[in-house]
């Protein structure tokens, strides 16, 4: 299937490999991602005028309009604010969280199984809520890990705060709530959210904290280490 | 106008949309905030928003509230109590070097440019103690042109 793809600013940059896991585990499953042409910003969390937010938005649904019936956006705010300013609902704005279910699994090619390793889950904030634009499946790592023959800690920190949106503001709130995520998890850290991945690195010291695609790409002996 | 009023303007929520608040406080114990040893009650801005009180820029809620909406999730009427506190430190101009540094960049190029976005803070995050992790982030970041370069 040919769907539009929104990668964001960040998956142009610090997160390009979340941007290269994500075309790179779509085209293994026959699927296309057309990038929006000419893209702008989404605005992030930046913006406290609700409007002047959603006009980020608005402009990039306007660039994909007779393009795309469904947009793919792997950055949880870019994904918020793209599903929120589509009011009339004329896209299917999609996580791609949304596409990994059983089907998605079964048809994987696997190289490799996760026996004898742990992994923490992370989905942090925003994959999560608000309820309007959340994820359907909140399990859908832990059902990849085990499925896998991973084995699954951390449940308990699963849907806590990295601070990832105070890292550039007042660092200790990140550094602090990062900790307690880190201290309360096992394992190799699994994560989606470019800003949870730079809460974690920055403040992980030895633990090992990697993307849901490193682990997709892992498991379909894409990539020979994690 | 008072700030509350016009923060209050740019969420799109009304003064009377927090009469509904039902003073319940499931939004202060699951607050994020809470967790840096800060007391925060969101429900006690929503109050002080109702009755058109100020609020303070140095309130820990304005200065450290996440974005992480756990409020929200738990609050029997989903008030977006961080979309609120966002139009506040806007209308409080408590923006940071790296916030102002991020909407320049917004201006310039339409998106953000990392390497823009760095440099133009570099003051700020050498007196934040940001160099440290420097080295950490260069495992990860990749140097690029801004898009509108590379394409020329
Ligand atoms: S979004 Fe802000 S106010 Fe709400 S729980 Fe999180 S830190 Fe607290
Ligand atoms: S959870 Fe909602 S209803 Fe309860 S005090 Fe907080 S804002 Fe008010």
């Amino acid at each position: 299937m040919d769907y539009g793809y929104y990668p964001g600013c960040s998956l142009t940059g610090s997160a390009h490999k979340l941007d290269k896991g994500i075309r790179k585990v779509f085209e293994k499953q026959g699927h296309t991602l057309k990038e929006i042409p000419d893209w702008n910003c989404c605005g992030a969390f930046e913006y406290g005028n609700r409007n002047e937010l959603a006009d980020f938005s608005k402009k990039n649904l306007e660039k994909a309009k007779g393009l795309f019936s469904e947009i793919i956006a792997p950055c949880p705010a870019c994904y918020k604010n793209l599903k929120e300013a589509d009011e009339k609902r004329e896209f299917a704005v999609t996580h791609p969280m949304d596409l990994f279910d059983d089907a998605f699994f079964s048809s994987m090619k696997q190289a490799r199984d996760l026996k004898g390793q742990v992994f923490t889950p992370y989905y942090g904030c925003i994959l999560l809520r608000p309820k309007e634009t959340s994820i359907k499946n909140d399990t859908v790592m832990e059902e990849a890990i085990t499925r896998f023959g991973g084995e699954v800690a951390g449940e308990t920190v699963k849907d806590k705060c990295c601070g990832g949106n105070q890292v550039f503001i007042n660092k200790f709130v990140t550094e602090k709530l990062s900790l307690l995520v880190l201290e309360k998890s096992q394992g190799t850290i699994v994560v989606f959210c470019p800003l949870c991945h730079m809460a974690m690195k920055t403040f992980s010291g030895p633990r090992k904290v990697v993307y849901f695609t490193d682990l997709l790409l892992y498991i379909m002996g894409e990539t020979s280490a994690l | 106008m008072q700030t509350t009023d016009r923060a209050l303007e740019l969420t799109g929520y009304q003064r009377q949309d927090f009469s509904v608040c039902l003073g319940c406080k499931i939004c202060a114990s699951v607050c994020t905030v809470n967790d840096l040893s800060f007391n925060s009650n969101p429900q006690d801005i929503l109050q002080r928003l109702f009755l058109g009180r100020e609020i303070a820029a140095e309130e820990p809620l304005v200065r450290f509230c996440t974005g992480c909406y756990r409020c929200t999730g738990a609050c029997p009427w989903n008030i977006r109590i961080p979309e609120v506190v966002r139009a506040l430190r806007e209308t409080l101009s408590t923006e940071s070097p790296f916030e102002k540094a991020f909407k320049a960049s917004l201006q310039i190029w339409g998106r953000v440019y990392e390497p823009y976005v760095l440099m133009r803070a570099v003051p700020f995050l050498l007196k934040g103690g940001y160099i440290k992790h420097m080295s950490r982030w260069m495992e990860y970041m990749g140097f690029h042109l801004p898009h509108k370069v590379k394409r020329t």
